[in-house]
């Protein structure tokens, strides 16, 4: 299929808050870890926070929100967009977690205590949907609609994306995906013993469990034909895309990995591209003992045990919903840099699985690359990413 | 696209006989407050009925699961079995897309319980775990075993709308043979206490589609609608699903019925009046299940059945200030084809398109 031009990227995270400040803390190996704001909960773990201003956080008042319309102002900028897009027809498909719930806990208490309860929260909710909140904020006509697929729904809401610009359902497309830190997934993942005490360490042997994240990215597509008549002959573009599911578990990952095979097998036949022209992955690599166990074997069986793996969670922390946009955006910027960081926290090789990941910062010369995430509920994304010949 | 199978489970029961039936016994009063032990002066609403959902084999691997996900796991498997074409489809061939507007809330209250109650240290896993939006289509993927692509959408007025796109792209692009696309939304006590708040109740029970108001009446309710999709006439094969469209002003054809998404949900329906279809009937049957964010899977299931039947129903509330041309009563008819057609509060229109053959064209815009 068609290789869709990357005309703009937006990326917010611990790392940073663009592109420049991220690669800077990349290439420093630099990792910005903070602990859980006592304020937000008496849990007390490492978190990848964003710190600096956002820009314009007026327009709304759901962090979330706040996250993902800095990091479209940052695509829309590169892409050449402008703050408005009249005249264009712009899909919009955006990955949350958090900011598809109602999950206010002061209203919810003033509920549950007296019966009654301010509407305030319920209408900030309603206003809320992400997609629905990026279009408005750019002024953008066309399919507009928020993937919940956990912690792989920023990757899918690319993959559906570029399904509407094939389709012709749109022109452009806006498509990532926004996380804030949240009082509800800490909670629920520290139920769920996966936090690791220390700065994550994906792909160690001694890997203890995650960190969360917040942040935001957005990529801006379109046809490659389209892209050039505006000038705008892009260096990196969305090659393939494929999703499977694991029909296993609702949180633990299928331990053969066939979902997980499916979707990056699918990925490369859509891209058109046999494994041996990906020259590196960047992994959703969580530091759980489930996730990297099963992940790398599935990477080492489809592309090799040589492959060049890092996951950019000793970074960003994982971002939720946002991890799969941001590793996506990391991904292309990588290609396009044509350098990859050391996978932060990767010291020593895990015999249990067939790959390690890179110690070190690395040239990386080829054409593609993957992005994989696996997420609650059994669903599994890949991403191929392409650099022009 | 073809619909091959649906699988439906509202206020009036679970099954397309279900279905059928209240579209032809028209409507019946919702269940006031005291009727189902809420507390009183709350709103009357359509719920769900429990024996509707007690299927332990359908549900055996869905047991933990929550209400949300049950309906959604039921209208999912019985899309998939009204089909009947369990040999000839791959389940690694078969996609799921559900659309919800609001998820398991429930569930996420449940939750918020846990953490009032006993502390962020001692909250339960399962809560979490069920109150992520996409917990239903897992659940419904482990009990059919599908391997496929699997999506959970949400919007708050479109939502389905993109899941048939999404399903149509999954098809074309060749990622699946098949697909299960539908939505599911609940009617929790902490929901119905802000429909209260935020909607006007319809005091004598009755949502009237056809009043166009500026503050319309509605009645919250629930329920999911499931359709087993394909490329090209398979299973039960009940109609095409022609078109989606991100407009109002379809064309309609002599034979043509329009279905009104107006239920009371919207703070102001006047915008239904300017996308009336010239020359086709207009029906409406939110007042069989209530107001929905996601009723219009719900009206694509009747549009269905009307095709499949060669049947137009007759409007359960018939109030017509307006004097537009309603399917009065339920009669038997040439329908050649049947627009959905949705508008929100900023006056956006969608509509979906069905007709009874492939002929029916398709240009999505």
């Amino acid at each position: 299929m068609e290789c869709l031009s990357i005309t703009g990227i937006g990326v917010v995270s611990a790392a940073g808050l663009d592109i420049p400040e991220t690669l800077r803390s990349f290439d420093a190996g630099q990792r910005n870890v903070s602990r859980t704001d006592p304020d937000l909960t008496p849990l007390d773990y490492p978190v990848f926070r964003v710190s600096g201003d956002l820009r314009n956080p007026s327009r709304s008042p759901s962090r979330t929100v706040q996250l993902a319309l800095h990091a479209v102002d940052e695509a829309l900028e590169g892409a050449g967009l402008g703050p408005r897009l009249s005249g264009l027809r712009v899909g919009v498909c955006m990955g949350t977690t958090v900011a598809s719930q109602l999950n206010d806990l002061a209203f919810y208490r003033a509920y549950r205590e007296t019966g009654a309860a301010p509407m305030d929260p319920v209408q900030r909710f309603l206003k809320g949907n992400l997609a629905d909140a990026v279009a408005r904020e750019a002024g953008a006509v066309g399919p507009c609609v928020t993937v919940v697929n956990a912690c792989s729904s920023s990757a899918d809401a690319i993959g559906v994306a570029a399904g509407w610009l094939r389709a012709g359902l749109c022109d452009v497309a806006i498509a990532g995906g926004s996380d804030e830190l949240n009082r509800i997934p800490i909670c629920g993942f520290g139920s769920l013993s996966v936090f690791s005490r220390e700065p994550c360490r994906p792909y160690d042997r001694d890997r203890q469990g995650l960190n969360l994240g917040e942040g935001a990215a957005v990529l801006v597509f379109e046809r490659r034909a389209d892209a050039e008549r505006r000038g705008r002959a892009a260096g990196v573009g969305v090659a393939g895309y494929g999703a499977a599911c694991d029909a296993h578990h609702l949180t633990a990952p299928r331990p053969d990995g066939s979902g997980l095979e499916a979707a990056l097998c699918a990925a490369l036949g859509e891209a058109g591209i046999g494994p041996e022209k990906v020259v590196f992955v960047n992994a959703h690599g969580t530091a759980t003992r489930d996730n990297d166990k099963v992940e790398g074997g599935v990477l080492a069986r489809v592309l090799g045990t040589e492959i060049p793996v890092l996951s950019t969670k000793g970074f960003t922390g994982h971002t939720l919903g946002a991890a799969g946009a941001l590793e996506a955006a990391f991904t292309a910027l990588a290609l396009r840099e044509g350098w990859i960081p050391a996978s932060p926290g990767f010291v020593n090789r895990d015999d249990e699985i067939p790959i390690g990941a890179v110690r070190e910062r690395r040239t990386v010369a080829g054409r593609y690359a993957v992005s994989t995430s696996l997420a609650f509920g059994g669903n599994n994304a890949a991403l191929v990413l392409g650099r022009s010949a | 696209m073809n619909i091959a199978g649906m699988g439906v489970i509202g206020p009036r029961g679970r099954g397309i006989e279900a279905w059928e039936r209240a579209l032809e016994e028209g409507w019946v009063p919702p269940l006031d407050a005291a009727a189902r032990g809420a507390p009183v002066g709350r709103c009357p609403v359509y719920a769900v009925p429990a024996d509707a959902m007690a299927d332990k084999g359908v549900l055996a691997k869905a047991r933990r699961a929550d209400r949300f996900t049950r309906m959604a796991v039921l209208a999912a498997c019985d899309a998939w079995r009204d089909a009947g074409l369990e040999a000839s489809i791959d389940k690694r061939r078969l996609g799921i897309v559900v659309a919800t507007a609001l998820g398991p809330h429930a569930t996420t209250f449940a939750f918020l319980d846990g953490i009032l109650d006993f502390g962020d240290a001692a909250v339960s896993p399962t809560a979490f775990s069920h109150s992520v939006h996409n917990a239903a289509a897992s659940y419904i993927a482990m009990t059919l075993d599908v391997r496929g692509p699997t999506l959970t959408l949400t919007h708050f007025d479109f939502a389905f709308h993109h899941a048939l796109l999404t399903a149509r792209s999954w098809l074309d692009e060749g990622r699946c043979d098949a697909v299960l696309a539908g939505t599911v939304d609940e009617l929790g006590a902490t929901m119905e206490y802000v429909c209260g708040r935020l909607l006007r109740a319809a005091a004598d029970g009755r949502i009237k589609p056809f009043a166009f108001a500026p503050a319309p009446e509605a009645v919250p309710g629930e329920g999911s609608v499931f359709f087993l999709l394909t490329k090209t006439p398979a299973g039960r094969s009940y109609a095409c699903l022609a078109e989606v469209s991100q407009a109002a002003g379809l064309a309609a054809d002599t034979g043509a019925v329009q279905v009104l998404d107006a239920s009371g949900m919207a703070n102001d329906e006047r915008a239904y009046r300017g996308v009336l279809a010239p020359g086709a009937a207009v029906a409406g049957y939110a007042p069989l299940f209530g107001s929905l964010m996601t009723g219009s899977s719900f009206h694509a299931a009747a549009g269905a059945l009307m095709l499949r039947r060669q049947k137009r129903y007759a409007c359960p509330v018939q109030d017509n200030p307006h004097g537009i041309a309603l399917c009065r009563v339920t009669e038997a008819a040439a329908v050649t084809e049947v627009f959905c057609t949705r508008v929100d509060c900023a006056g956006r229109a969608a509509s979906i398109r069905l007709t009874g053959t492939e002929a029916g064209g398709r240009s999505d815009k």
